[in-house]
């Protein structure tokens, strides 16, 4: 029975050459396009879920009642984690957590690194394995731990126990031996680092000591078996009162309301899985995994387009079959063999497009990765679980999209699939419903294609308050103090045709080549209340550098000796200190430094375009260090002019790479998920748009051939080509029109849902959803038109005589 | 007795008007009968070897086909019956043109559940009487209408029915092959298997031993000379 059945199914695929082929071509495009946007969306799932412990560890975070509302905090001040693990109940581990850079300073050798500094603990708590040494080498204060990759680059080997290393960490030369060789930390970790040294080692160490107003790392923790994360909330209140008294004094005289538990300040756990779709940015967290699962969700919406046509063009199709369905019933056939037969003729087409999928995904991976800019792998699918998840995901479709025609089939009478009368206008309904859904599909994502892409082209294109296109940045990481190279570099291009002025700062705007990002803040009290500001401590012509407008008073200037003294602000600042007329006004920091306010800058975008523009204050205190460097250069000779600036960086630090890149660039870099997301959403509709017109294609050929005569006897009472083309086409764009009646406020909503996370965005217009319609059904007319036009053209001699 | 029709009436609506297809039919068929059913088009010779074929349903009467009460049996006793008891012949061969002669010949024994030795023995023994083994593997389109009525016909004996119905077995084909089909049918009947056919030609009919003319859905009572 089963050798005849896979017989006929494989002769019956073979007579429908066309039909077969569109619908493996279909499916096989739709398998690859899930399987890979799989890969990615499973890949960003699996961030930090390989270690053992993860369902106990947590990062702790504070909720802070501030005047101006709800704020997040994960920076922890130098004492809080032993006092955590001293006072309070259920704490099995804790570590603190700060990442830096660190520069190698082996002979000819001189490689960035990237160090963190952390408490013996954090190799109990989590999976990173040590192959050689002891995991608790952090305990001597003067071993580090390093991965094997960073081995075989420092050393060219990696069994280099005992090994000691000069390291330059923050200006400063340390000496370390080298106590354990980690395994290569895994491309899923969100914790990523080359050297882990001790905390104490960390910058300004001893100063911070027993400071709970300096904060500047992460800290997690792990707790007991059975303890609750909640539970250790509420125990910590009183360690919080304790140690934030004068915080909380201070929130409370600036007027800040407390939260539903009465707290101003409270202590929160977040549960290390989800840390990487966490979001601490708004006045509560948010942990999110709307990303990946968007994607899959999109992988699996081109699944359900390909299905569709698979299940209409089967539909469709058994016009052709009915005497054999006719034929075999009075053979004896029962519904359920019947079910069988044709459920098993769709597995096989399933099966070899899943096969040519499978092959079609792996032929793309290494596009993809590289479109997509992921490190994901279609091998990182093998795991057992998503193995068995996929094939689950398989059979249902098969059973669904398979079984529905055969279902269909199986329950026609006898008699009358035996005089081969089809009842086809129930048929045509599901058919024009499953249609209709399709093109919504392919609509909604058009419109994200569009809309994405103007808010993405909008953000660069933005005038963010400086000059993007004419500054290079570039971080110093070189052997020298920095404020020397800087120096040096001024000294350098001076003169130099086309450079036009350097300037430095302590941070970058935008990502740049070196991939760090760090903020730094800080609050005083201003008038006896509470204010707080972003800080940059910058050198001479920094606003000129970037071509940031100053609204009142000056800059920093040369001709000012006691310039390390002035700050200059932005507009937002000043609203934040609430003063009308803020130059000459004095601010005190630390307790005793009084500072001048010697000029206010215009707000510019110096964060990402999703967030409102907050305070910054301009520092030029000469004993804080700068790590970037901006050199503006004229608009002509670009790349002479960058060129020039990497030589005069090599010819400064031969041995340090040069990170150079102009601030644009920079810019663009922090839209890699817009980038990311535009494309996937882009190539998802241009895959849904293809599939639903291989569908549309194939049920134009049926419906075409069905209505042969009709077309026929039409053109010999009269009608023209153009009509007879009309009358195929209306019902077509019917389908169409009512997909974009569904499809236009679907999109709209979830569109401006998704625009909500951008402070400054584009607005929705009607004519963005009707562009997207409109292209839908141009695409469908076009797609029609090839069977429509050449059943028009026909001689009606010709058709009628087939009849 | 085969089988018994009690007063079978079967109608469709047409305007609110009911439009008789089958009107009071009442028939007993003997084992070893050979009946003919005469009649112009859409007279319901069709429509009766339906009825009796179990394909077809009708609104009032009573149908005993081998003591079982067809008309109140369900659909799946009622297919269990008809795929034990009763081959179909008709008019346009009906093979299933994906399948060879010989698969054609089999499919109804995959439907019964027969063991494949059984089904090899008994196919083979089919494509023996029928003079076909040349032609095993062959397409049904590609042989003449008379080899494919032919099929049809091992295909509906192949399960040993006790009853064959044929659709205007030869109304396709030219009058030497549709001799032989009717010599062939003649020839199963002295082997003691039931045949009902339909047909418009007299001399065809001749062939049975028992004629039934219908008109309008009526049985036509005719002097028999």
């Amino acid at each position: 029975m089963l050798k005849n059945y896979i017989k006929i199914a494989f002769r019956n695929l073979w007579k429908d050459k066309s039909f077969t082929l569109l619908n493996l071509l279909g499916l096989s495009i739709a398998f690859a396009a899930a399987l890979l946007l799989a890969m990615y969306a499973f890949f960003d799932l699996s961030y930090d879920q390989f270690h053992k412990n993860k369902e106990a560890i947590f990062q702790v975070y504070y909720t802070e009642q501030t005047p101006g509302g709800r704020a997040l905090a994960t920076s922890m001040p130098v004492p809080f984690a032993p006092a955590l693990r001293e006072e309070l109940p259920n704490i099995k581990h804790v570590t603190r957590y700060m990442s830096d850079g660190a520069l190698n300073l082996e002979e000819g050798k001189e490689l960035n690194l990237r160090l963190i500094f952390t408490d013996p603990d954090f190799f109990e708590m989590f999976t990173f394995e040590t192959l050689l040494g002891s995991a608790d080498v952090l305990k001597e204060n003067s071993k580090i731990s390093i991965t094997e990759e960073t081995a075989q680059k420092l050393f060219g080997r990696t069994d280099v126990l005992g090994q000691s290393l000069n390291l330059l960490i923050n200006g400063r030369k340390e000496a370390f031996t080298v106590g354990s060789i980690l395994k290569d930390i895994p491309i899923t970790s969100g914790l990523r680092f080359d050297v882990a040294v001790n905390f104490t080692h960390s910058p300004n160490y001893a100063e911070n000591l027993d400071r709970w107003d300096a904060r500047n790392h992460s800290v997690f923790i792990q707790l007991d078996e059975g303890a609750t994360p909640s539970a250790l909330t509420k125990s910590a209140a009183s360690f919080t009162n304790l140690h934030y008294q004068g915080n909380i004094e201070d929130l409370k005289r600036d007027g800040a309301q407390p939260n539903a538990n009465g707290n101003y300040l409270e202590l929160n756990l977040l549960p290390f899985k989800d840390m990487h779709f966490a979001d601490f940015s708004g006045d509560s967290l948010k942990v999110s995994r709307a990303y990946p699962y968007m994607i899959l969700g999109i992988g699996l919406l081109i699944l359900f387009i390909a299905g569709i046509n698979f299940v209409n063009m089967s539909i469709a199709r058994s016009a052709q079959r009915l005497r054999e369905i006719g034929m075999r019933k009075t053979l004896g056939a029962a519904k359920k063999q019947l079910f069988f037969q044709f459920w098993s003729e769709s597995v096989w087409i399933f099966l070899i497009a899943l096969l040519l999928g499978i092959g079609l995904s792996l032929a793309l991976e290494s596009p993809f990765r590289q479109l997509f800019n992921t490190p994901a792998r279609l091998t990182d699918l093998s795991s057992s679980t998503l193995l068995i998840a996929l094939f689950i995901s398989f059979i249902l479709i098969t059973f669904i999209a398979g079984g529905y025609p055969a279902l269909v089939l199986s329950k026609l009478g006898t008699l009358k699939a035996l005089k081969g009368k089809l009842d086809l206008a129930g048929k045509n309904r599901v058919r024009n419903v499953l249609m209709v859904v399709q093109f919504s599909i392919a609509i909604v994502l058009i419109s994200g294609t569009f809309v994405l892409g103007k808010q993405l082209d909008y953000m660069r294109n933005k005038d963010l308050g400086f000059n993007k296109e004419e500054v290079i940045a570039i971080p110093l990481n070189g052997k020298r103090a920095n404020r020397q190279n800087v120096a040096l570099l001024r000294n350098e291009l001076a003169g130099k045709p086309g450079i036009l002025s350097v300037s430095a700062s302590d941070n970058n705007l935008g990502l740049g080549r070196d991939g760090s990002t760090y903020f730094s803040r800080m609050g005083f009290d201003y008038k006896g209340r509470g204010v707080a500001t972003n800080m940059l401590v910058v050198d001479y012509d920094y606003p000129e550098t970037l071509g940031l407008q100053l609204k009142e008073g000056r800059t920093f200037s040369r001709s000012f000796s006691g310039d390390s003294l002035s700050i200059v602000i932005n507009e937002a600042m000043a609203r934040e200190l609430q003063e009308k007329e803020p130059v000459n006004k004095q601010i005190i920091l630390d307790d005793s430094i009084t500072y001048t306010i010697v000029g206010v800058l215009k707000d510019y975008n110096f964060q990402s375009l999703s967030k409102k523009i907050e305070p910054i204050s301009m520092f030029m205190n000469r004993d804080w260090d700068l790590y970037y460097a901006f050199i503006k250069i004229a608009p002509q000779n670009r790349v002479q002019s960058f060129e020039a600036i990497e030589d005069a960086w090599k010819r400064i630090e031969p041995n340090a790479e040069f990170l150079g890149s102009f601030i644009d660039e920079n810019i663009d870099r922090t839209f890699k998920r817009e980038r990311t997301m535009t494309t996937i959403i882009s190539s998802g509709s241009l895959i849904a748009i293809i599939l639903s017109c291989i569908g549309l294609f194939a049920i134009s050929m049926l419906v075409v051939t069905q209505r042969t005569k009709e077309i026929g006897v039409r053109k010999v009472v009269g009608a023209s080509v153009a009509q007879i083309t009309f009358l195929l086409t209306k019902d077509f764009l019917k389908l169409v029109g009512v997909a974009f009646l569904i499809a236009a406020p679907v999109a709209w909503w979830l569109l401006s849902q998704w625009l909500q996370d951008y402070e400054y965005r584009i607005e929705l217009h009607l004519w963005i959803f009707l562009a997207a319609g409109l292209l839908a059904v141009f695409i469908a007319l076009v797609t029609i038109s090839f069977r429509t036009i050449r059943a028009a053209l026909k001689n009606p001699v010709e058709s009628l005589r087939t009849e | 007795m085969l089988l018994q029709l009690n007063h079978i009436y079967k109608w469709v609506k047409q305007g609110g008007k009911r439009v008789f297809l089958l009107n009071d039919i009442s028939l007993d068929v003997e084992e070893g009968e050979f009946i003919s059913i005469m009649g112009p088009s859409g007279s319901g010779k069709s429509t009766l070897l339906n009825v009796i074929g179990m394909l077809d349903e009708f609104q009032e009467g009573e149908y005993i086909f081998d003591g079982e009460p067809v008309h109140s049996l369900k659909e799946k006793q009622r297919a269990k019956l008809y795929k034990e008891y009763i081959g179909f012949v008709f008019q346009a061969y009906h093979l299933i043109d994906e399948l060879t002669v010989y698969e054609n010949i089999e499919t109804p024994l995959l439907y019964k559940n027969i063991k494949s030795s059984e089904r090899k023995a008994l196919v083979a023994d089919m494509l023996d009487r029928f003079n076909i083994v040349g032609k095993k593997d062959l397409f049904p389109a590609q042989l003449s209408g008379g080899q494919q009525q032919l099929v049809g016909i091992a295909r509906a004996l192949i399960a040993k029915p006790k009853l064959i119905l044929a659709d205007e077995p030869t109304g396709n084909l030219n009058s030497k092959q549709g001799e032989e089909i009717m010599e062939l049918f003649k020839e199963l009947n002295t082997e003691g298997v039931t045949i009902i056919q339909a047909t418009h030609s007299e001399s065809n009919a001749a062939y049975g031993n028992r004629i039934i003319h219908l008109l309008d859905g009526s049985k036509q009572l005719q002097p028999q000379n």
